[in-house]
């Protein structure tokens, strides 16, 4: 290894293989859809010479741009880092530090091995959704590539985290961190009820139902249903609303059904062990998945719930890690547990769940007040509008009343805490979440403020957490500007 | 007491990014409003909207062009220490970031066709949030960025040893 590394090192900044004109390509050709298309198009009115101009310029465009591409790319392998220079008009150069690179990936295309070429990728964990990829050497000679990787994992600082740390013990602990039998399942399932199914099928009913013969709304349904029945179909017959109510009945058996079978498929035998490096999770009916996280890449945990699930004592408990969970930013580790059951959980990792009660702060009175505010100006407007113009803006008035009144709901729930060394973040009334993260995994800290919110004297802090979708924005909603700014000095304090 | 862990000596960027972002949003103004004279000849000629939407155009274009980038460039500043960068920036939107070193992932110095013109340059800071997991930091000469790219890396470079 060591006799290797000085060659490997770049005097100069390199280019890559001059063959990525070809490797290149077949990208800028999956990229032009529509051209081709529209060639398709003027080829089959029979205007050929169009076509072939369009083809023709396509072509000269396509290489003209990558000829650019690559005379403009430049990437140099430094002591302890990597640089790429790109870019005609809009010059960038990256630097990648090496003790950054979690692992270097080594990727062969059709063409690449027709050539014994490489594409080569560093990742660094920084954000999977930004879209330009972060350390890419699109195509370079494989003898080099392979060189590439040996130098940077000699070269980086400290062990790397293994992307996936399966180390399958087959031996299980006795005991698993957390099961769910059927009943506990079916209880899941209940509280999955869905709203969006219940509304796409009432909405389905109301528009399509006349022509596919279900519409639980009319009375001809029931009437057709109940045909056998006298009594009954005497009653629908003269009670207009009883259909009303019987469609409201089906719908609701329907919603709670398919969240019944969905949360039944998905997590029948739910079982989590505790391994040595992280967790195992089994779960599945018909498709049976088995899930390890590793213990070292879990960076927050979230325990949420709902009004409803909170007045029976139930809450979800996730985990967010690095990896994400088949489009979930999160890893679901209970689907349905009491509190001290994640709590269990949560202890497994060291981490605490709740902090010490005395350290909680709330939001200041101001977050419910711009909320209320706005909505208050909204009744005033749609209470004249409802005097003046037509009745039906009552309607409104009530739903910014509502809005008000969540609003309050949500301000009293919400509270945060910094205990030693991990933050809690409370808040939400109809999606209540409590995060735990530890200080050591926050990467950025926002104070965020604009003209509404400067008016009642609180700003928002925003972090920013690894994994997780952008919907789960890890955030303190509101607090004065002098809590933010010590809250502030103490998160970055080592 | 241990002194203020997070800097508050903000300093101002290069006097050139006004003037790349001046330029970048009369360019912008520019194109907006031959479209609105072109709508106005051959759309609105001879009714009562004539010239007006032109005119309006052009009001919000000089507050774009002449008024705008110099209240950006005013509220931006940044600060650094050894152990962190933080950038704060806008008045109705105001946003205040601290990024502590330790955490960037990579870094970018870019330079668009307007800083190469007022020569300035871009620091874009990666790091491995998902939520505001890339942090622009624009208007620095580019010896600057360069240098407090160094210096990030230096401070990556310690952390790992």
């Amino acid at each position: 290894m060591n006799e290797a590394t000085p060659a490997v090192q770049s005097e100069r900044g390199e280019r890559l293989h001059p063959l990525f004109l070809l490797t290149g390509l077949g990208k800028v050709i999956k990229g032009a859809w529509g051209i081709v298309a529209g060639g398709a198009y003027l080829a089959f009115q029979g205007r050929l010479g169009l076509a072939l101009l369009l083809l023709v310029g396509f072509v000269v465009l396509s290489i003209a741009s990558l000829l650019i591409r690559w005379l403009t790319f430049e990437y140099r392998l430094e002591d302890d880092q990597l640089r790429v220079e790109q870019g005609l008009l809009n010059r960038s150069s990256r630097s990648i530090p090496f003790d950054r690179v979690t692992d270097v990936d080594i990727e062969q295309g059709p063409v690449h091995r027709l050539f014994g070429l490489a594409r080569v990728r560093m990742e660094t964990g920084a954000s999977a959704t930004s879209k330009d990829a972060e350390g890419l050497l699109d195509t370079i000679a494989l003898d080099r590539a392979r060189a590439i990787r040996d130098f940077v994992r000699a070269r980086r600082g400290r062990q790397p985290i293994p992307a996936t740390a399966v180390e399958t013990e087959e031996v299980d602990t006795p005991a698993p961190l957390f099961a769910m039998d059927l009943r506990r399942v079916l209880v899941a399932g209940v509280f999955n009820f869905s709203l969006a199914i219940i509304a796409a099928l009432f909405g389905a009913s109301q528009t399509i139902g006349e022509v596919i013969g279900f519409d639980p709304f009319s009375r001809s349904f029931w009437l057709g249903l109940l045909a056998s029945a006298g009594p009954l179909r005497d009653y629908v017959l003269a009670h207009r609303f009883v259909a009303a109510i019987g469609g409201t009945l089906v719908l609701l058996a329907i919603g709670v059904g398919t969240g019944l079978v969905r949360t039944l498929l998905r997590e029948y035998g739910f079982r989590l062990d505790r391994t040595g490096t992280g967790f195992r999770r089994r779960r599945g009916l018909l498709t049976l998945t088995d899930v390890t996280i590793p213990a070292r890449r879990v960076q927050a945990s979230i325990l949420a719930t709902g009004p409803v699930k909170r007045a029976f004592g139930w809450f979800v408990f996730k985990l967010q890690s690095l990896a994400t969970d088949g489009g979930q930013g999160s890893h679901v580790v209970a689907p349905l547990a009491r509190q001290d059951e994640a709590a269990a959980i949560q202890q497994s990792l060291d981490r605490p769940l709740l902090p010490d009660p005395g350290l909680w702060r709330p939001y200041p009175r101001g977050h419910f007040l711009s909320g209320a505010v706005l909505s208050g100006i909204g009744i005033a407007v749609a209470l004249a509008a409802s005097a003046l113009l037509t009745p039906l803006a009552l309607l409104a008035a009530a739903g910014l009343a509502l809005a008000a009144l969540v609003k309050w709901l949500e301000w009293r729930r919400s509270r945060y805490a910094l205990d030693n060394d991990y933050l809690f973040l409370d808040r939400g009334w109809w999606r209540q979440r409590l995060a735990v993260v530890p200080v050591t995994r926050i990467q950025s800290l926002d104070i965020v403020e604009n003209g509404w919110t400067r008016l009642f004297g609180f700003v928002r802090m925003r972090f920013g957490v690894p994994g997780g979708s952008m919907l789960s924005a890890f955030s303190i909603d509101a607090l004065s500007r002098d809590d933010a700014t010590a809250l502030r000095e103490r998160l970055v304090t080592p | 007491m241990t002194p203020a862990a997070v800097p508050d000596d903000l300093q101002p960027v290069e006097r050139g990014y006004r003037h790349a972002l001046m330029a970048q949003a009369a360019v912008f103004w520019l194109v907006v409003l031959v479209g609105a004279i072109v709508l106005d000849r051959f759309v609105l000629a001879g009714s009562w909207a004539a010239g007006l939407v032109p005119l309006i155009v052009a009001f919000f274009a000089f507050g774009g062009v002449v008024i705008g980038p110099g209240r950006i460039y005013r509220r931006l500043g940044y600060a650094l220490d050894d152990r962190l960068i933080r950038i704060v920036r806008g008045w109705l939107f105001h946003v205040d970031t601290v990024v502590p070193f330790v955490r960037v992932q990579h870094i970018d110095v870019t330079r668009g066709p307007f800083d190469k013109l007022f020569g300035t340059a871009s620091l874009i800071v990666h790091t491995a949030g998902t939520h505001n997991s890339v942090v622009t930091l624009p208007g620095l000469a580019p010896q600057r960025a360069s240098a407090i790219r160094d210096l990030i890396r230096a401070q990556i470079r310690a952390d790992s040893e």
